[in-house]
C-alpha cells in the first residue's frame, strides 16, 4: 500500500495561521472537559471524603488494567443544558481494559447532586447500553446515584428512550449473553435499585452501599415503618438474606479488586475476523492536523492530508482515484484493523455519489468496516444537477450506507451540512459510534446559508404582498439568524445533546477509531442487503 | 490499578507504562526496559541480563539474584474467596441446633479460621471458625445452648493497634 | 586393598554425611543401609542407600539416638558395620560397645578411647600427661574462697565456668583480681541454675584466640599419622562456619609444633581410626589443648581436598584392619581449602534457625568444588534437626583462589524456600579481614557492623521487584495477556 505524499508546507502562513487557531480551540476543549471532570462544589467534594469514597474517577482509573487506554465518551454531555449543573450529564461513560478484557464502564458521578440523573443522564446511558448491545460489549456499572433529578421527572421517566428504556437494555444485554457487574459503592435508589438487579454479578460495598426501591424516608411516609438503610438495603442483607447482591465488599478498594476478579472469570471474546495486521503509527506527524484543518468552516482542504495523519503508516490505497473526486474513498489501516475510509473533498455531485455507493458495496463485500470523515456541505444543487438525477444518485449512497451490515464509524471534521450528512453516516444511520472535533459544526445549512434563504424568502414575501423591501430589516433578520445558529451549529452544542460520541481532539482521532473498531469487532456480522437502488 | 508487592517487607508498587513495541515498567516511579523472555532464569533490564532463581512456597516467592536472596510476596487485596471477607465481625449459626462446646471465650484472640464454636445439627458437628483476625468481643452461646439458623453465636473485634 | 574391607555397612546418621558415606561405599563396592524417621522417608540419604530402614521414636531425634533399634536394623539387614557420622550416636561409648558387643564393627576408635576423650577433665590430665600444653586451671574442690585463691594464681584474663557444663553458657571472663570473688559467686549461681551443680573452674583466657585442629588416622596398634591442621576459627553462636586447610598465617615452626602436639596425643591414646585434636591459639603463639574429637568431623573435606587422601575410605579400612606404618610422614599438601556450613538461620536475627521449604534447589559444578548435602526440592526444613543443611566446600592452587572460588559459587548456590546464611557468608568471605586472614573465634561480632546486610542498591531492588512481578500470575496475565490495540496504544486518555 503506498504512502500518501503530503504537500502541505508546514512553514507557510496559512499552516501556522490554522495552527494556532486549533490549538486554541483544543486548549478550550481540554479546559472545559477538565472542568467538566473536576471542578465542583466544595461541599460535595468534602463530603465524598467524609464518607471515605472515592470519586467517580478514580474508581474507574482503580478499576482498568494499568497501562492501558481508557476511551471517555461524551464527556461534555449536558455542558450546555441545566444551567451547567450536571457535567458529564453526572455519569461517567467510557470503554476500557480490565482484567484483559475490553468492557463498557458506566459510573455514576455522586458529586454532581448526589448522582441524580438528569434527562441527558437517562439518554447518556441509554446511549451507552445501545453501544453495549451493537458491540456485545460487557458492561461494569459503578453505582453511586441518589435516583432521578424529581423537578425534571417528565423529561426522564414516561418516553420511550429515557428511564425505562436503561431497564430494557439491560434486560436484553443479559439475554444476549452480554454480561453486566454492578458493582455499588453508594446508593441505588428506586429504578436505580434495577442496576444491580438486573446485572448477572453484583458487589456491594459493607457500610455504604445500599439497594432499596424506596430509601428509608419514603418507607416512613409510606408505611410509617422506621428502619435503617443498613437494615433496609446494606450489604449484609443483601447479600446473606435477600441474595439482590452476591458479593460483600471491606471497601471501594476491595469491590473494585473483586470487580476485577469476577471480570478475569468472563471468558475473552471470540471476535469476527477483521483483516488486521501489525500497527504502525503514522508517517506523518499527528498533531500537524492542527495546520490542515482552517481557521474558516469555509474554507476547503485535502482530506487526504488528515487521512495520512490518522492511519498506520500513511498508507492509503485510494479507490477511483481520478472518478468522483469530490468524494476520496480508498482502504488503510488504523491500529491495524482494515477499513474502507470515505471523505469529502468537496461538494457531493452524481459521480461521487455513485462512487461513494459503489464503494461502500465493496466494503460489504470484504468485510471491511467503514470510516467516514465528514467535511460536507450537502450534495450539488441546481437544474444542471436535478436533471441528472442527483437526488436518486445521493439516494443510492444513502441507501447503501444505510443497509451496510459492517461496522461503521464516523468523524465530524469540519462542517456536516444538509443531506451530505445522511450519505456521510450522520447520527440518524446507527454508525457504532460518532465523534467530531471541536472545530466542526452540524446543521441542515450552514449559518450564512441559513440567514441568506431566510432572508431571500422573507424579501419574495414582503414583494408577493407588494412592499417595500427594507435592507436594514433584512440586515437585522439576516444577523439575528445568524447568531441562533451559530450557537446550535457549534460542536459543544452538539456533544451537549448528545448528538455525537464525544469531541475529540484531531490527534486522539486514531486512538478513538482504533478502540471503537476493536469494540465492534465483537458483534457478528451479517450477510450483505439493501433495499430497492433508484437507477 | 497499579500491581503492588511486598519486597523484603517493603511495598512496592509497579505500573505498566508500555506493552509494545517493549515491555516498559516503573517501578515506584523509576522506569525499566524490560524483556522477560532472555532466556530460561534470566531477563534483560535496560540491556543488562540478570539471571536468576526463583521458588514459590504458598503465597510468598523467594528470589536469588546476583548472589542475594530476596523474599517478595503480593500486597493483599482480599479476594472472593473466604465467604464474608475480612469485614465481618459475626460468628452465624448456619443452621438451627445445639451448641457443643465453645473454644473461645470472650476476650481470647482468634485467628481467622480458628474454631470458635462446635454445633450440631441434623446429627452432623461443625465447627465454627472466625471470620478473621480479631478479639472475641461478645460470646452469646453456651454449651448445650439451642439457636436457630443465622443467629449471632459469637461478636468479634478488631485486634488492638489496628 | 583391593577386595571390600566389608560386603555391607549401616550409616547410623541422616543428611549430608550419611550421603557422603554412602558414596564412598559405593566407590569401594559395599552395600550400604540408611536409617531414617517416617518423617524423613523422602530424604536423600534413605533413597541413595541400597536399603533403608525405618526407625521410630518420639522426636526424630529421639530415633536417632536410639542405639539398640539402630543395631538391630544393622542385623537384621546384614550389615557388618556401623559408620556412626559425626553427632547423634558418633561419640557414645556405650554404643560403640553395644555394636561391639552385638558382634558388628564399629567405624570409629575404642570406646575406652571414647570414653576417655569424652571427659573433658581426664581428656585434659591426659593430654597435660603426655606433654601436651593445656591451658592453666583450677577447678573447684573446696569452697568459693579456696577456689578463688588457687584461681588468682593463674593469671589474668581468666574464664570462669562451671564444671560440669558445656557451650557457652555461664561463662564469665574475669580481667583483674578485683573482680574474681564476685564472677565467681555468679558463675557459681548460673552453674547450679543450668546444670544443677555449683561447682566452678577457671582457666588462663586466650583473648582472640584462633581455633586450629589436627586431622589424625590411627591403626590402633601404635600407627598414628596426621594430616596437618584446619582453622576453624570463623564461628557464631559457639559453632564453626567457615573452616579452612591449611591455617592462614600459621608459622611452619608452630604449625609444626601443633601437628606434632596432635600427634603425640593419639601416639599416647594408642588411637585408632580417624580423630581431631582440638586447639586454642592466642596471637602470642601459646597454644593449649581443648579436647580430641573422636569420630569424622564436620569439616573434614577440606583435610580430603589438600591432601587428596579419602578420609572415610580410610575410616572403614582402619575398620576392617588395615595397618598404618608407625612413623609415615603426613601426606603432602596441594593448594588450600574452605568449606561454607549452609545452614537455615537468619544472620540478621542473631542466627537463629529458620523453618521453610526447599523450593528450589541447585548448584554449581566444577572439578574443584563440592557441594554435600542431603537435600532434595519440596523437602521441609523444620526444627527437628540441626539447621545446617549443607556443606559446599572449595579448593584452589592458593587461598586467594579458593575464597574467590568459593564467594563464586556462593553466588551461584540457589537454595530458596527458607532463609539461610548463604549471603552471609558471601559478605564473610569478601570482607579484608578475611581474606587477610586475620582470624579469630570472635570475628563474627568484631566485624558485626560491617558483616551486616547492607540494604540493597535501589537498581538492585528495583530489578528484584520485576523479578517477582513476573512471577505472579496475576502481573503476567496484565502484561501479556492485554488485547491489541490496547497492548500497543498503553496508557491513553482522551
Amino acid at each position: 500500500m503506498d504512502r500518501l505524499q503530503s504537500t502541505i508546507s508546514v512553514s507557510s502562513e496559512a499552516f501556522r495561521r490554522h495552527d494556532a487557531h486549533n490549538r486554541r480551540l483544543v486548549v478550550e476543549l481540554r479546559a472545559r472537559q477538565e472542568a467538566a471532570r473536576h471542578q465542583r462544589p466544595a461541599r460535595d467534594l468534602e463530603r465524598l471524603a467524609r464518607q471515605k469514597k472515592m470519586p467517580a474517577r478514580q474508581r474507574i482509573e482503580k478499576l482498568l488494567d494499568p497501562g492501558t487506554p481508557f476511551l471517555e465518551l461524551s464527556t461534555l454531555a449536558a455542558n450546555m443544558a441545566y444551567g451547567g449543573d450536571a457535567p458529564s450529564a453526572s455519569s461517567i461513560v467510557g470503554i476500557g481494559v480490565v482484567a484483559g478484557r475490553e468492557v463498557m464502564i458506566r459510573a455514576d458521578d455522586p458529586t454532581v447532586k448526589g448522582g441524580a440523573w438528569y434527562p441527558l443522564t437517562m439518554k447518556k446511558i441509554v446511549r451507552a447500553l445501545d453501544i453495549a448491545m451493537e458491540n456485545r460489549l460487557p458492561v461494569v456499572h459503578l453505582c453511586d446515584s441518589a435516583g432521578g433529578f424529581l423537578p425534571l421527572q417528565s423529561e426522564l421517566f414516561p418516553d420511550k428512550y429515557v428511564g425505562g428504556r436503561i431497564f430494557r437494555n439491560q434486560s436484553l444485554l443479559s439475554k444476549m449473553g452480554v454480561k453486566q457487574l454492578a458493582l455499588v459503592f453508594g446508593h441505588c435508589t428506586a429504578g436505580g435499585a434495577y442496576i444491580p438487579g438486573l446485572s448477572d454479578y453484583s458487589v456491594i460495598v459493607r457500610g455504604s452501599g445500599a439497594v432499596f426501591l424506596g430509601g428509608p424516608p419514603l418507607v416512613k411516609a409510606a408505611t410509617g415503618e422506621e428502619v435503617t438503610v443498613e437494615e433496609l438495603g446494606g450489604a449484609e442483607m443483601h447479600t446473606s438474606v435477600s441474595g439482590t447482591c452476591d458479593w460483600p465488599a471491606d471497601n471501594e478498594e476491595h469491590a473494585i479488586a473483586l470487580g476485577r476478579e469476577i471480570v478475569a472469570q468472563w471468558g475473552r471474546p471470540k471476535k469476527w475476523e477483521a483483516q488486521w495486521q501489525a500497527p504502525e503509527p503514522p508517517l506523518y506527524d499527528p498533531t500537524e492536523l492542527y495546520g490542515i484543518i482552517p481557521d474558516d468552516i469555509k474554507t476547503s482542504f485535502d482530506m487526504r492530508e488528515v487521512i495520512a495523519r490518522i492511519v498506520d503508516g500513511s498508507r492509503f490505497h485510494e479507490y477511483k482515484p481520478n472518478y468522483g473526486t469530490t468524494l476520496v474513498c480508498g482502504f488503510a489501516h488504523i491500529w491495524g484493523f482494515k477499513v474502507g475510509i470515505l471523505a469529502n473533498n468537496g461538494v457531493l455531485f452524481n459521480d461521487s455519489s455513485i462512487k461513494g455507493a459503489h464503494f461502500i458495496e465493496l466494503c460489504n463485500q470484504n468485510n471491511t468496516p467503514l470510516v467516514f470523515l465528514q467535511n460536507i456541505t450537502g450534495y450539488m444543487v441546481g437544474r444542471e444537477y436535478e436533471r441528472r438525477g442527483i437526488t436518486k444518485d445521493g439516494a443510492k449512497m444513502i441507501m447503501a450506507q444505510t443497509c451496510s451490515k459492517v461496522p461503521k464509524f464516523t468523524v465530524m471534521c469540519n462542517g456536516s451540512f444538509g443531506a451530505g450528512n445522511y450519505g456521510m453516516c450522520g447520527r440518524a444511520f446507527d454508525g457504532r459510534f460518532l465523534f467530531a472535533w471541536p472545530n466542526s459544526q452540524i446543521g441542515v445549512m450552514g449559518g450564512d446559508q441559513a440567514a441568506k434563504t431566510l432572508a431571500e424568502v422573507k424579501i419574495n414575501q414582503i414583494r408577493r404582498n407588494g412592499g417595500d423591501v427594507d435592507p436594514q430589516e433584512i440586515e437585522a433578520l439576516i444577523s439575528q439568524t445568524r447568531a441562533a445558529y451559530q450557537q446550535q451549529l457549534s460542536a459543544y452544542y452538539s456533544t451537549s445533546e448528545l448528538w455525537d460520541d464525544g469531541l475529540l481532539d484531531p490527534v486522539d482521532t486514531r486512538n478513538a477509531l482504533g478502540m471503537a473498531i476493536s469494540v465492534s469487532l465483537n458483534a457478528p456480522i451479517g450477510e450483505p442487503g439493501y433495499g430497492v437502488f433508484r437507477f | 490499578m497499579p500491581f503492588t508487592l511486598l519486597l523484603d517487607g517493603e511495598p512496592c508498587e509497579i505500573e505498566i507504562l508500555a506493552r509494545q513495541p517493549r515491555l516498559l515498567l516503573a517501578v515506584n516511579g523509576r522506569t525499566y526496559l524490560v524483556e522477560p523472555k532472555a532466556g530460561d532464569g534470566m531477563v534483560r533490564i535496560d540491556g543488562e541480563t540478570v539471571a536468576f532463581a526463583r521458588a514459590e512456597i504458598g503465597e510468598t516467592q523467594f528470589l536469588r539474584i546476583a548472589g542475594r536472596t530476596h523474599v517478595a510476596e503480593r500486597a493483599g487485596q482480599g479476594g472472593a474467596g473466604g465467604g464474608g471477607g475480612s469485614g465481618a465481625n459475626a460468628v452465624k449459626a448456619p443452621m438451627p441446633g445445639l451448641v457443643i462446646r465453645v473454644h473461645k471465650q470472650a476476650g481470647e484472640a482468634v485467628a481467622r479460621g480458628e474454631a470458635v464454636i462446635t454445633i450440631e445439627s441434623m446429627k452432623l458437628q461443625m465447627a465454627l471458625g472466625a471470620p478473621r483476625d480479631g478479639v472475641i468481643a461478645t460470646l452469646l452461646a453456651e454449651e448445650g445452648g439451642s439457636f436457630d439458623k443465622d443467629a449471632v453465636l459469637a461478636l468479634l473485634v478488631s485486634l488492638e493497634g489496628e | 586393598m583391593n577386595t571390600p574391607a566389608f560386603s555391607k555397612v549401616l550409616i547410623a546418621n541422616r543428611g549430608e554425611i550419611a550421603c557422603r558415606v554412602i558414596r564412598t561405599l559405593d566407590a569401594m563396592g559395599i552395600a550400604s543401609v540408611a536409617i531414617h524417621h517416617p518423617v524423613e522417608a523422602a530424604a536423600r540419604h534413605a533413597r541413595m542407600a541400597g536399603e533403608a530402614v525405618v526407625i521410630h521414636g518420639d522426636t526424630p531425634v529421639a530415633a536417632h539416638l536410639d542405639g539398640a533399634q539402630i543395631i538391630a536394623a544393622a542385623r537384621a539387614t546384614g550389615a557388618e558395620a556401623i559408620h556412626p557420622g559425626y553427632g547423634f550416636l558418633s561419640e557414645n561409648a556405650g554404643f560403640a560397645r553395644a555394636v561391639i558387643e552385638a558382634g558388628l564393627t564399629f567405624i570409629g576408635p575404642d570406646h575406652a578411647t571414647i570414653a576417655l576423650m569424652g571427659d573433658k577433665i581426664s581428656a585434659r590430665t591426659f593430654a597435660a600427661a603426655h606433654g601436651v600444653p593445656v591451658a592453666p586451671s583450677v577447678l573447684q574442690t573446696a569452697d568459693l574462697a579456696d577456689f578463688t585463691a588457687r584461681a588468682g594464681k593463674i593469671g589474668f584474663p581468666l574464664l570462669i565456668k562451671a564444671a560440669a557444663g558445656g557451650g557457652g553458657k555461664g561463662m564469665i571472663i574475669v580481667r583483674h583480681a578485683d573482680e574474681l570473688q564476685a564472677a565467681a559467686n555468679r558463675a557459681a549461681s548460673e552453674a547450679l541454675r543450668y546444670f544443677g551443680d555449683g561447682r566452678i573452674y577457671a582457666e588462663t583466657y586466650v583473648e582472640a584466640p584462633r581455633h586450629i585442629e589436627v586431622q589424625v588416622l590411627g591403626d590402633g596398634e601404635g600407627g598414628v599419622i596426621h594430616l596437618h591442621e584446619r582453622e576453624c576459627s570463623v564461628q557464631r553462636r559457639f559453632q564453626k562456619i567457615i573452616e579452612e586447610a591449611p591455617a592462614p598465617n600459621l608459622p611452619p615452626a608452630l604449625r609444626e609444633e601443633i601437628c606434632t602436639a596432635a600427634l603425640r596425643i593419639a601416639m599416647a591414646a594408642r588411637y585408632r581410626n580417624a580423630g581431631t585434636v582440638e586447639f586454642i591459639l592466642g596471637a602470642d603463639g601459646r597454644f593449649f589443648f581443648l579436647e580430641m574429637n573422636t569420630r569424622l568431623q564436620v569439616e573434614h573435606p577440606v583435610t580430603e581436598m589438600i591432601t587428596g587422601i579419602d578420609l572415610v575410605r580410610a575410616q572403614i579400612e582402619i575398620a576392617a584392619g588395615a595397618a598404618l606404618p608407625a612413623a609415615l610422614p603426613a601426606p603432602r599438601i596441594s593448594g588450600h581449602a574452605i568449606e561454607c556450613r549452609i545452614c537455615a538461620e537468619d544472620p540478621a536475627r542473631d542466627f537463629l534457625p529458620e523453618s521453610g521449604r526447599i523450593g528450589r534447589l541447585a548448584f554449581p559444578t566444577a572439578p574443584w568444588l563440592r557441594f554435600e548435602h542431603g537435600l532434595t526440592e519440596g523437602q521441609a526444613i523444620t526444627a527437628d534437626f540441626d539447621p545446617m543443611l549443607a556443606k559446599l566446600v572449595t579448593h584452589g592452587p592458593d587461598r586467594e583462589t579458593a575464597i574467590n572460588r568459593m564467594i563464586e559459587a556462593l553466588k551461584q548456590l540457589t537454595l530458596l524456600g527458607v532463609t539461610t546464611n548463604i549471603d552471609y557468608l558471601i559478605r564473610v568471605l569478601d570482607h579484608p579481614a578475611f581474606r587477610a586472614g586475620d582470624l579469630h573465634t570472635g570475628f563474627v561480632s568484631a566485624h558485626g557492623a560491617a558483616l551486616a546486610l547492607p540494604p540493597p542498591g535501589r537498581q538492585a531492588r528495583d530489578h528484584a521487584a520485576i523479578l517477582a512481578a513476573l512471577g505472579c500470575r496475576e502481573f503476567v496475565d496484565l502484561v501479556f495477556a492485554t488485547p491489541e490495540p490496547y497492548a500497543s496504544m498503553g496508557l491513553w486518555r482522551n
